[in-house]
């Protein structure tokens, strides 16, 4: 008898068999920022789920309901039970579209881990959005937030269509994701984070927004590894400027320096913002980045 | 300091290059662009330069002075600089190189020897040759050789110097000189260099038509060696050798000195000798055959020259001296008899006289007859020779000696003042002792008419005719008569080598008597091999023998002969050195410097462009710091 397989791929962005281990994974915030609406994700605060939690001691005011009646017979003083509240939490995905993304595959990586990151938020019953940034001055678009596995489509589309090219700095690109977002919880930054702007003012928005920061620099083996010599003009691909570099293999050390402390000093900032950074290359394959780098790390789980 | 002088000036045209390469710079300077993500960290690369590097302007052109400088090494270069030496520059210079046995001594234990130390100079002074010096190469020891025309061909100079070798002969540069005064002729000659170790006769006999420059080398180290080589025969059997050892003035120095006698060693001594002193040494030989001796010197300590460390000595077999004097020469025949080391023909009867193919050691006779025997030392009394008739006339009278060359060894210790003579030879009508030397006689003693005594030496064999009869005077009554009779012995004796027998110097081989137009091969030391051919009286002359060593001598494939010939030279041996060689008109001293010649830099400044082409290379290629691998 003669089997056939017809396997219909889900999305472009990665096959099925990534998708099946994505959707067994979560994302491992380490603060609790959560929203009020239900969700699965357990707030510090109690709640009304039939999961018990703890006792305290009953205050004016509690709704005595909560008493615990076993026990006040027992003891004659009222303690009030506390049950575990599950909160949704907000997971946003910016997604830098500009042209500095569109070298060697560093959109395409950013679109797979966006929609890697999503989906485990959809899985895991929380509220996922989307932006991608181009054009300065333009508006960004939007995946409104959705939740649920059949959010997934939706999401997937979202992300393919994607289209690169554009200057948008990624700080402005916060700037406008902020405007429009509302909500607690994680903000993935999807960017290569080559700008020549303050990252500071961005990053201290999105804390004092209840966002925590999941930073992924993503660069290219010419980014990471440039292999220039001589006498060039280098054309700035987002913004057309130019700038004349003599013996640019003589350089490439300083270069190196400049990049690796650029990577420090996002890492910084972000620890600094209970966020988390991570450089990665848009070479290195979409398995190894996000079934063993960012476990590794601890991002997800 | 010396600036350089540009040999080439016209390459100084090449200069215009930088032009067309400052321009072509400029419009090659259009940079590649390359689209890269993003300026922000080149910016800051940029930036982070300009306040590190201060030489930033500099590094932006690097290239094009790194070229700038490439053209100017490569057009220098072209322009051939060189440093002028303080002498004139001599565009055709003979360069005369003392090869004799002197230049053999080393310089210490392991040292090199003086040639090679004046090979070392000729060589730097080839290596300087401008395009349009040439030098010509001539070697002098003994004799002078020319090894190169003049060339600028240095591959050929070198050949050339390689070639020359120590010839263990003494020196003599006038040959050189006048080798190169010959090539003055064909060529402006200004100036010659000549390289010795300053071991040459302090006097030359050379009217100098160039300039000598005098390049002394530094003496060898202490040197001893053997300089005289001689035996006498001492009675029937029994030889004297003395052998003289001589050293360097400089030190102290000791040898042990062993005689070879036909392979076997039959004698040694110890020789020590204070600085500037000579030693003889005698040995005594007893054989009544011909010996091949050997004299070997053995330094105790270091020794400069090798060649001076062994001599060589051939002692004929022992014979009594064959004379022939006829019964009418009785005064001759009883001084003769008195000799016993001769055999005296014919007998006082006249019997047993020599038959005509059978040669002598010593004729004295009164008349040339035809049926006389040859002899190597004729002595003719009374007797005018015919080519000398027209010259010379003798008529009867009264004649006295006026004047006597008294070391002449016929001669030697005879008083002829107050002998009375009969004859008396006359010279001819406007005949004069000129006459007689353009005929080949030397007039040994003179009488106040004309010559008594003369002298004619043929090859080997000596004539000695006295014009007058000694039977007409009273020398046979006088004491110098029988000394007159043995000091003609003597000369035979020396001539037979019967009573003395002398080491054989190298340079040529001694005159030899063999067949008569015969070929023969002679093998010298080393395997050196040459021919000679025996002239019409068999006399096998003119053959080289440049090597210390024996000298094998074959006739076909049967050796008949063995000669030994040694360096034997007292200048050669005590290494000393002239500080000023005396020509005719001046004197020229030893130069202070060493040969002072004009110092190309081409090369220098080729290799240099060569090494920044090599650093620009680097320079551009390297992987910068700071890079992860």
């Amino acid at each position: 008898m003669e089997t056939t397989t017809n396997t219909k791929q889900f999305t472009s962005l990665f096959d099925n068999k990534v998708l099946s281990r994505i959707e067994r994974m979560r994302l491992n915030p380490t603060r609790r920022l959560t929203n009020r609406s239900r969700g699965e994700h357990v707030s510090g605060k109690g709640g009304s789920s039939t999961d018990f939690v703890d006792y305290r001691n009953y205050v004016a005011g509690d709704d005595v309901r909560n008493v615990d009646w076993n026990i006040f017979s027992r003891l004659h003083k009222p303690y009030l039970k506390l049950f575990s509240h599950e909160e949704e939490m907000h997971v946003v995905l910016l997604v830098d579209a500009s042209s500095s993304m569109m070298f060697e595959g560093k959109l395409d990586r950013a679109r797979q881990l966006a929609a890697a990151l999503g989906i485990m938020g959809l899985m895991n019953i929380e509220r996922v959005s989307a932006y991608s940034c181009n054009h300065v001055g333009a508006e960004p678009t939007v995946l409104s937030p959705c939740t649920g596995r059949a959010s997934m489509k939706r999401l997937f589309d979202f992300l393919e269509n994607i289209e690169g090219g554009g200057n948008f700095p990624i700080e402005e690109a916060v700037d406008a994701v902020l405007k429009r977002h509302r909500g607690r919880g994680i903000i993935v930054l999807l960017s290569d984070f080559l700008t020549l702007g303050d990252l500071h003012k961005p990053l201290n928005l999105l804390f004092s927004s209840g966002l925590e920061i999941f930073a992924l620099q993503i660069l290219s083996p010419v980014e990471l590894y440039p292999e220039v010599t001589g006498d060039l003009r280098f054309v700035d691909s987002e913004s057309g400027d130019t700038l004349d570099i003599s013996s640019a293999g003589e350089l490439l050390g300083i270069y190196h320096e400049h990049r690796e402390a650029l990577a420090e000093e996002l890492s910084l900032m972000c620890r600094q913002r209970a966020g988390r950074f991570l450089s990665i290359n848009s070479a290195d394959s979409l398995e190894e980045t996000l079934f063993d780098l960012l476990m590794r790390r601890g991002w997800v789980v | 300091m010396s600036f350089p002088s540009f040999f080439n000036l016209f390459g100084a045209w090449l200069f215009l290059l930088l032009i067309p390469l400052v321009v072509f710079y400029f419009l090659k300077l259009k940079r590649p662009r390359l689209e890269i993500p993003s300026l922000a960290l080149w910016q800051q690369v940029i930036q982070d330069r300009r306040v590190n590097s201060p030489f930033q302007k500099f590094k932006r052109n690097v290239l094009l002075l790194l070229q700038i400088l490439l053209l100017l090494f490569l057009v220098l270069a072209v322009m051939q600089p060189f440093i002028q030496s303080a002498d004139d520059r001599a565009d055709m210079l003979p360069v005369l190189i003392d090869c004799s046995a002197s230049m053999g001594a080393l310089d210490g234990p392991n040292g090199q020897t003086r040639l090679e130390a004046a090979k070392d100079e000729v060589r730097e002074l080839i290596d300087n040759l401008l395009p349009t010096q040439r030098l010509s190469l001539i070697s002098f020891n003994s004799t002078a050789r020319r090894l190169t025309d003049f060339t600028g061909n240095k591959r050929v100079l070198h050949d050339a110097l390689d070639k020359i070798e120590v010839t263990p002969v003494p020196s003599k540069v006038t040959d050189a000189l006048r080798m190169a005064q010959a090539l003055a002729l064909s060529v402006k000659i200004e100036t010659i260099v000549v390289l010795t170790d300053g071991n040459i006769p302090a006097q030359v006999d050379f009217e100098l038509p160039f300039n000598v420059n005098y390049q002394r080398l530094d003496v060898g180290g202490a040197n001893i060696g053997i300089t005289a080589l001689n035996a006498r025969r001492a009675e029937a059997g029994v030889w004297d050798v003395f052998v003289r050892v001589e050293g360097t003035s400089a030190k102290r120095m000791a040898a042990k000195a062993e005689l070879i006698q036909d392979g076997k060693p039959v004698g040694s001594e110890q020789v020590v000798l204070d600085s500037g002193e000579s030693q003889r040494l005698v040995f005594q030989v007893e054989s009544e055959r011909p010996v091949e001796l050997e004299v070997r010197l053995k330094p105790v300590g270091f020794d400069s020259l090798e060649s001076d460390n062994v001599a060589y000595l051939d002692l004929p077999s022992p014979r009594p001296l064959v004379t022939h004097c006829p019964p009418s020469l009785a005064s001759y025949r009883h001084a003769l008899n008195a000799h016993k080391e001769l055999v005296l023909y014919p007998n006082d009867d006249g019997t047993g006289a020599l038959s005509p193919d059978q040669s002598a050691d010593l004729l004295i006779a009164d008349s040339v007859t035809a049926g006389a025997p040859q002899a190597t030392i004729s002595v003719y009394i009374g007797v005018v020779p015919e080519d000398l008739k027209t010259l010379v006339g003798v008529e009867l009278g009264l004649a006295e000696v006026v004047d006597w060359k008294r070391s002449e060894p016929l001669l030697q210790h005879v008083q002829l003042a107050d002998v009375q003579i009969g004859d008396v030879p006359k010279f001819g009508e406007d005949i004069g002792a000129a006459q007689f030397e353009q005929l080949g006689y030397e007039i040994v003693a003179h009488g106040r008419l004309g010559p008594l005594i003369v002298k004619k030496r043929i090859g080997q064999q000596q004539f000695f005719y006295l014009l007058f009869h000694t039977d007409r005077s009273t020398l046979p009554y006088r004491i110098g008569f029988p000394i007159l009779v043995a000091n003609a012995i003597q000369i035979a004796l020396q001539q037979a080598e019967l009573s003395e027998v002398r080491a054989q110097p190298t340079g040529l081989l001694p005159k030899k008597k063999y067949k008569e137009e015969s070929e023969y091969r002679i093998t010298g030391p080393g395997g050196s091999s040459h021919s000679g051919t025996t002239n019409a009286d068999g006399l096998l002359t003119g053959i080289p023998a440049p090597q210390v060593g024996r000298y094998k001598i074959a006739e076909g494939s049967k050796q008949i002969d063995s000669i030994g010939v040694s360096l034997l030279s007292a200048d050669e041996t005590n290494l000393a050195s002239v500080e000023k060689i005396q020509f005719k008109e001046l004197s020229v001293a030893a130069a202070g410097d060493k040969i002072d010649s004009d110092w190309p830099l081409w090369s220098y400044i080729a290799a240099a462009a060569l090494c920044l082409l090599l650093l620009e290379w680097w320079y551009f290629q390297r992987r910068p710091g700071g890079v992860p691998a």
